[in-house]
């Protein structure tokens, strides 16, 4: 193959049958569990990186459920956001995610900087109970559970939630393992369409695990849980602060 | 690495290395196997189909690719998994050597680390290499379908260790590509790497078949078996190397 043509069609690995397609990523019935609950501060100083700043000791544990998304097919993802601020901007930081299928986890980490690693999480409802489990390997790891569908939620409130931009620090080394791209990217979900906001009782349980660390964040007190159904577009992203800058 | 509110010059800890922060997916090497178990089939194929297939500067002189199983069962920070591969052999400047076209693992650690440190063309799939009674049998399978399978006598005649150690001495040749976060190329590279430190515990040959069969996402098909031309199972120890850049396409 001519290098013009590598130059042209370089998008991902392998140049001939890409892990990933190019966007745009749009998701059909996308389906949230959101669990809000309160932590050691000390352990969410730890892990947020400057510039971004925590006013609360505040973690947003999400099981999502993707039946339909355009390149990435039928999945499953778990993990954690914490709220924080960039210069004023109120937004979510992702400290940790586990996914159940290779395109949007090799996709997530290269293209925007997803914190992404192959687990076994599920979203279903188990009766009256909105059911989300995460395993890694053959080990339980998250287990949430909310009453399903209990009060409905104001759709403005779910909306704006959904309008907040997300945060993440893309690491990629060099070839002679040395930082290649060390970048805070800022990222928006658009064309959102809310078809459900629901809260209820809720209840979030976190096991140690070391290559899975969910539980360095430990759970204090559960402070709300919602459940959302809506079709929305994940946008690329921006650059917003490069750690290797000189 | 505490928030901050001096946003000057935010600087991350000298131990970033790959995502997440505080958990990467992969460790930093030195990549030793042990016991690392390989069964490589040798076919002719299309002229067209790998003139299409490999990356210039790259030359391949004849139309032959090495389609490859293996079982890495002790290995350091990726763990035990198995692969299938094709490679290409290939010629850089008159340097001999091997470029990979499609890989295939079922553990994410060297997927990731493949991927984003040296480029390999991981994709995440069910490979096997196991002895099957008189067999070594290889497949691969792409979700729940088959979609390739080899097989070879087993340990029917010793080779010449030093034709082994050749081929595991040649250079393997990736091509890395890492988008920018607004889908613009930001790595495109050739890249070289070794296996050093090798010790040979066997090498064997025998009679082989393949079989490959079309998939959407992972076409090992489209580069056809027109003749298997040879075979060789190897186990050795080896440490896999970090690389070197060759070639950057975006210069």
């Amino acid at each position: 193959m001519k290098a013009a043509d590598i130059r042209a069609h370089a998008f991902s690995m392998p140049l001939h049958s890409p892990s990933y397609p190019p966007g745009p990523y749009r998701f059909m019935d996308r389906e949230y569990l959101i669990i809000t609950y309160r932590t050691d501060p000390e352990a969410l100083k730890r892990v947020v990186p400057a510039p971004l700043e925590c006013d609360a000791p505040i973690v947003k544990y999400e099981f999502i459920r993707m039946p339909d998304s355009t390149g990435f097919g039928d999945y499953t993802e778990s993990g954690q956001v914490i709220p924080v601020s960039f210069k004023g901007q109120q937004g979510g930081y992702v400290h940790a995610m586990f996914l159940d299928d290779d395109p949007p986890i090799a996709g997530g980490r290269e293209l925007w900087g997803f914190p992404k690693k192959l687990a076994t999480p599920t979203l279903i409802t188990a009766h009256d109970t909105l059911l989300g489990t995460l395993d890694y390997g053959p080990v339980r790891i998250a287990t949430g559970s909310m009453g399903y569908k209990h009060q409905a939620l104001d759709s403005a409130k779910a909306l704006a939630a959904l309008g907040e931009p997300g945060f993440l620090l893309k690491i990629i080394p060099h070839v002679d393992g040395t930082p290649r791209i060390c970048e805070l990217v800022r990222y928006y979900l658009s064309d959102v369409t809310l078809k459900g906001a629901w809260s209820g009782p809720a209840a979030l349980e976190l096991h140690p695990h070391a290559l899975a660390p969910v539980a360095d964040l430990p759970v204090l007190e559960i402070l709300s849980a919602v459940h959302l159904v809506a079709d929305l577009t994940l946008n690329l992203g921006e650059v917003v602060h490069d750690y290797l800058a000189k | 690495m505490t928030s901050s509110r001096d946003a000057s010059a935010p600087r991350l800890p000298d131990t970033a290395f790959a995502m997440p922060l505080v958990s990467p997916s992969y460790p930093r090497g030195p990549y030793r196997y042990t016991n690392r178990e390989h069964m490589i089939v040798t076919y002719r194929t299309d002229p067209a189909a790998i003139e299409q297939a490999v990356p210039e500067p790259l030359v391949a002189d004849q139309p032959l690719v090495r389609l490859e199983f293996m079982r890495m069962d002790a290995s350091t920070g990726f763990g035990r998994y198995s692969g299938a591969a094709q490679h290409i052999p290939v010629q850089l400047n008159g340097l001999q050597g091997a470029y990979t076209h499609n890989m295939f693992l079922d553990v994410h650690a060297p997927i990731s680390g493949g991927r984003e440190l040296w480029g390999f063309p991981q994709k995440l799939a069910s490979p096997c290499l196991k002895v099957a009674h008189d067999t070594l049998l290889g497949t691969l399978d792409y979700g729940p379908e088959r979609v390739a399978r080899a097989t070879m006598g087993y340990k029917h005649r010793a080779i010449d260790e030093g034709s082994a150690l050749a081929m595991l001495g040649e250079p393997g040749f990736l091509l890395k590509i890492i988008p920018h976060v607004d889908g613009t190329p930001r790595v495109c590279e050739l890249v070289q790497y070794y296996r050093r430190d090798i010790v040979l515990k066997g090498a064997w040959t025998g009679p082989a078949s393949l079989d490959l069969q079309p998939h959407a996402l992972a076409p090992l098909a489209d580069l056809p078996v027109l003749e298997v031309v040879s075979s060789v199972h190897l186990i050795a120890d080896f440490t896999l190397e970090l690389g070197v850049v060759v070639h950057d396409y975006l210069a």
